[in-house]
């Protein structure tokens, strides 16, 4: 993005690689909803993108180790929201993905999801290693 | 996720609350199916209006309930489905796969 841009806020999370902490990113997200000049739908979006992110975090980046925390960033502005999940695995070949086809397959719906609901979705690795999936949503202002 | 269970007019309505994320909600989910489908309860509406949220492990539970009653010569099919669960069947295209309906009367009219 070009042009001015408003500052943003940000809050550092870490969570337990456990399906119950699923909820907190949610939680933090929708209440900050309410203070942002926005449509809900948007929130709802960026939020289910990661609980996605943060789904295959503690699946398939921490293996489920509830001692391995799964991190979250969540950079806030009033027109965008940009959040950063980081995990202790060891990635996957994100360049050459594609979905698979069979709609009544069981897995392989989170990257689709995450993808669908952000503006930019980004695979790679933070400079101590962990990897990193940064999403980012430009948010419609609702006056 | 807890589930709970009633019938209307032959019809078994699941409504289940809160978040539907896998886990033990697979097992849990699953093993209520068999037992209905066991109990030659074939007709299925899954009420979704308690869920907060649904992530991708939570859909693929709701696809093998849905491949586990078709299995079983039965249908399963969703009630008050939220603006927020719609939108992830759009754009993992599952809306192709459920039926679902906003009115319970309606729902369980289909299944006749």
């Amino acid at each position: 993005m070009t042009g001015s841009r408003e500052p943003s806020q940000r809050i550092e999370l870490k969570i337990p690689s456990q399906l119950l902490y699923l909820g907190v990113p949610d939680a933090i997200l929708m209440e900050l909803a309410g203070d942002l000049p926005c449509d809900q739908k948007d929130i709802d979006e960026i939020s289910t993108s990661v609980i996605e992110a943060c789904t295959n975090a503690m699946e398939h980046g921490n293996g489920m180790d509830e001692n391995r925390q799964v991190e979250i960033h969540f950079d806030i502005a009033p027109d965008r929201i940009a959040i950063t999940v980081l995990d202790h695995g060891s990635g996957f070949d994100f360049e050459n993905w594609t979905p698979p086809e069979d709609l009544l397959r069981e897995r392989g719906r989170g990257i689709t999801i995450m993808r669908e609901f952000s503006d930019t979705l980004h695979f790679d690795f933070a400079d101590d290693g962990r990897f990193r999936v940064r999403l980012r949503k430009q948010l419609q202002r609702q006056e | 996720m807890k589930i709970k269970e009633r019938i209307r007019d032959g019809v078994v309505i699941l409504e289940l609350s809160g978040k539907l994320m896998g886990g033990p909600d697979a097992a849990t989910f699953n093993d209520t199916l068999k037992t209905l489908l066991h109990e030659d309860h074939r007709n299925i509406l899954v009420d979704l209006s308690r869920i907060n949220w649904v992530n991708s492990t939570g859909l693929g539970i709701l696809i093998s309930g849905y491949s586990t009653v078709k299995k079983g010569g039965g249908d399963l099919k969703l009630l008050n489905v939220s603006d927020r669960i719609e939108s992830i069947f759009m754009v993992s295209k599952l809306h192709t796969v459920f039926v679902s309906f906003s009115d319970e009367e309606e729902a369980v009219r289909s299944f006749a």
